[in-house]
């Protein structure tokens, strides 16, 4: 469930983005989960048209999926409409995501530019506005180099075929171990929310998402190793080519295609753990760290990154200082840098992202109670962490040393903030009174942090929003009025990092 | 959950320390030299101050706070404090400072030295904190472990004992320091694998390293990161971001 200022924040976005009518629709489908057009409408005293103009707009734009469900005990049928939270907020990452594809793939950066800015495309629509939007004096690309450019982008997973438009879910089955649940070994198999339950349900196979838009023309003489819809061996040539001109004309005119936020949400990650252990560095190890992450091969999860030695050598050896570094050196630093290889792939070595992404987490929730309450308070609230159960007043000033009445003030500041929850525990005989005070870490300290970075996010667009609106009016101080809508902007796309540490890693 | 420290009871405890005696407190008799109650003492004093003598000796180097002599006496205030103050001027009481409750007025035997409960222990000196002193034995420690590299609790110990001979700190209260210096990130407890930089280190042992600062977010340099007043905050009400004065001071504005 999301939180209240979560809420808002998606809310703003899409204010701002398609306007209040839109997000009103949004808004009651985050607050009140699936509903019908029927309910909809009910709710918000809307007409009928302005609901499903807005529902429209969203599932142009990924943020709703709808999906069939039965009602009462008939064969009847209705539609609900769910908001995808994940998605109204990658909508503040766009730039990310297009700063990626811009050093990855630079050629097809428009074409993902299109999808980002329309939600979802077929790819002659793609083609349309790429060569629209050819600069002037250069020569329009032809649509086979578009074709290509995005072949590139689906192969890479940064673009995928949109999911079902309404897949048929039923609440009460899903509690069944059906044939969909059956890929997921039982052991590892984690509790998942409606929403996930819903869009795993809508969702293309693998093999489905990434099918590249097949070549049929001449010169494509691969088409077969691109196309996932190949007949069966036996038939003639020619009907293979029929039927690889018909898959084409209909991937071109018909499939819908959509950025792939699962790929980019991943890339970002590795940027990010890459970047954070990097600043941690012994000195001459950023070759070997840089050279694993560059030699990654594509992993089945998004929670490790695996790179074969042989491609980690070869980036080493192309960096400066790297050709001198010998393999059991190479290794040896890979190991302090938790790569690890397991005996079944001895020369895979794997990094576990998500082991970091933890350890950053609690570095932020602790770097921010130093910062607010001190570091009395830090070192307080990192013991009760780790203790991971509730401590007692005097055994808290015995294990950190410090001062009793700093740590009685300490424990009230925390307590106030809502970290911690403290007990009394009453004690009947002895000298030490008649009570004494056990303390111990809210559960909901997480989310009441990921709580507030969405209600610092909120605000810091709600300044945005004002200096822009300012700025508009118009005014003499433009130019300082314009650097202080910069340092906003910024602070914003840096937040949106904790936002993604703690939201989507 | 139960707590995992609660005060024991001072009667079920008559030894003098229920912890381990710390060992810059020789005086801390060891279990041979328990003191035992005086007979001839007893017979000389009056009964009410024969009891109070009694119920003070038994609860050792602990201690009895005033208000559980009178409850376990049936005494009144008045009464309760003459009789101790009488043994005190008999030098058979003396009153300490518990450090846990500065306020509170505790009565020890004479023969008996002030527990670590009751004195906080080395870091404390006369009830308080000697920040001081653990400030240097911090940085004693900080310095043995740049030296090194990576070093156990014993081979920080080994060094502060090599470089200060008068130091005086034992292994014990080297983990302690280490231990608050962990929770500080000052320093990180890594566990030895015997190669590389541990090689000097039996794998598997506990050792310790200087630690990187831990990086905040940005949350720590927005205002609302760290306002006091967030929960009150909302775009229409009276705190608001628009009027938002820590706002309005970070980005140096008027509104």
């Amino acid at each position: 469930m999301v939180s209240q200022h979560g809420i808002l924040l998606a809310i703003s976005i899409i204010s701002d983005h398609f306007g209040p009518l839109v997000s009103k629709v949004c808004g009651c489908l985050l607050r009140h989960g699936p509903l019908s057009l029927q309910d909809i409408i009910r709710r918000l005293q809307l007409s009928s048209g302005q609901v499903k103009n807005s529902l429209l707009v969203l599932i142009q734009h990924n943020c709703v999926q709808a999906y069939s469900t039965p009602r009462g005990s008939g064969d009847k049928t209705v539609t609900l409409y769910l908001a995808i939270f994940d998605n109204v907020l990658h909508r503040l990452r766009f730039s990310k995501f297009l700063s990626l594809v811009r050093v990855d793939i630079p050629e097809s950066e428009v074409l993902l530019e299109g999808l980002l800015q329309n939600g979802r495309l077929t790819f002659d629509q793609l083609v349309g506005r790429t060569i629209s939007k050819a600069p002037e004096g250069s020569p329009a690309p032809t649509r086979e180099e578009i074709r290509m450019n995005f072949n590139k982008l689906v192969y890479a997973h940064y673009v995928e075929r949109c999911p079902r438009p309404e897949p048929f879910f039923d609440p009460l089955a899903d509690e069944q171990p059906t044939s969909t649940r059956k890929r997921a070994p039982k052991a590892v198999e984690i509790v998942l929310s409606l929403e996930q339950k819903i869009l795993r349900t809508a969702a293309l196979s693998d093999a489905e998402r990434f099918s590249e838009i097949p070549y049929f023309m001449e010169g494509s003489s691969n088409a077969n190793e691109h196309d996932n819809h190949a007949v069966a061996g036996g038939k003639r040539k020619h009907e293979d080519l029929e039927v690889d001109e018909e898959d084409s004309i209909i991937a071109e005119n018909e499939v819908l295609w959509r950025t792939n936020f699962e790929k980019f949400i991943f890339c970002l990650k590795k940027k990010f753990c890459a970047e954070r252990k990097k600043t941690k560095l012994k000195l001459g190890t950023h070759v070997i760290w840089e050279a694993f992450f560059e030699a990654n091969v594509t992993n089945n999860d998004s929670k490790t990154v695996t790179s074969p030695i042989n491609r980690i050598l070869e980036r080493v050896g192309q960096k400066e200082g790297g050709t001198s570094m010998t393999l059991d050196q190479i290794i040896s630093v890979l190991n302090d840098l938790e790569c690890i290889s397991t005996t079944r792939n001895p020369e895979d070595f794997t990094f576990d992202l998500n082991k970091l992404v933890e350890a950053c987490r609690n570095d932020e929730i602790e770097s921010l109670v130093k910062k607010k309450h001190g570091q009395e308070a830090y070192t307080i609230f990192r013991l009760l962490l780790k203790q991971g159960c509730p401590v007692e007043t005097d055994e808290i000033t015995d294990r950190t040393i410090l001062d009793k009445q700093v740590v009685h003030g300490t424990l009230y500041k925390l307590w106030k903030d809502e970290y911690i929850d403290s007990e009394r525990v009453p004690y009947v005989s002895g000298t030490g009174g008649s009570q004494f005070f056990v303390w111990r870490v809210k559960n909901t300290y997480r989310e009441q942090f990921i709580d507030h970075l969405y209600h610092t996010a909120l605000n810091l667009r709600h300044m945005v929003n004002n200096l822009a609106e300012l700025l508009l009016e118009g005014t003499k101080d433009e130019t300082k009025l314009r650097n202080r809508k910069n340092i906003l902007v910024l602070a914003l796309t840096r937040h949106d990092e904790s936002l993604m540490l703690f939201h989507d890693f | 959950m139960p707590p995992r420290k609660r005060p024991a009871p001072p009667l079920e405890d008559p030894t003098p320390a229920s912890r381990s005696p710390p060992a810059d407190q020789p005086s801390e008799p060891s279990d041979s030299a328990t003191p035992t109650i005086s007979q001839s003492i007893l017979a000389k004093l009056p009964s009410q101050e024969r009891q109070m003598y009694i119920v003070i000796f038994e609860a050792g180097s602990k201690g009895m706070w005033m208000q559980d002599i009178r409850k376990k006496l049936m005494l009144g205030p008045q009464i309760g404090n003459k009789i101790a103050r009488n043994l005190v001027s008999m030098k058979l009481v003396k009153e300490v400072s518990d450090v846990r409750h500065r306020s509170k007025k505790v009565f020890m035997a004479t023969d008996f030295q002030p527990s670590a409960e009751i004195t906080g222990g080395t870091w404390y000196h006369d009830g308080r904190l000697d920040s001081d002193a653990v400030a240097a034995a911090r940085r004693s420690c900080k310095a043995q472990v740049e030296r090194l590299g990576v070093a156990t609790a014993q081979m920080i110990h080994n060094g502060i004992l090599r470089d200060n001979p008068n130091a005086g700190y034992t292994i014990d209260k080297i983990r302690d320091i280490v231990r608050t210096m962990v929770l500080d990130k000052v320093l990180e407890e890594v566990k030895s694998t015997g190669e590389g930089e541990f090689s000097s280190i039996r794998s598997g042992t506990v050792c310790y390293r200087v630690a990187w600062a831990a990086e905040g977010g940005m949350m720590e340099g927005i205002p609302c990161g760290i306002c006091p007043r967030i929960d009150e905050c909302s775009p229409e009400g009276v705190i608001s971001p628009s009027t938002c004065v820590y706002y309005k001071k970070w980005l140096q504005m008027d509104f």
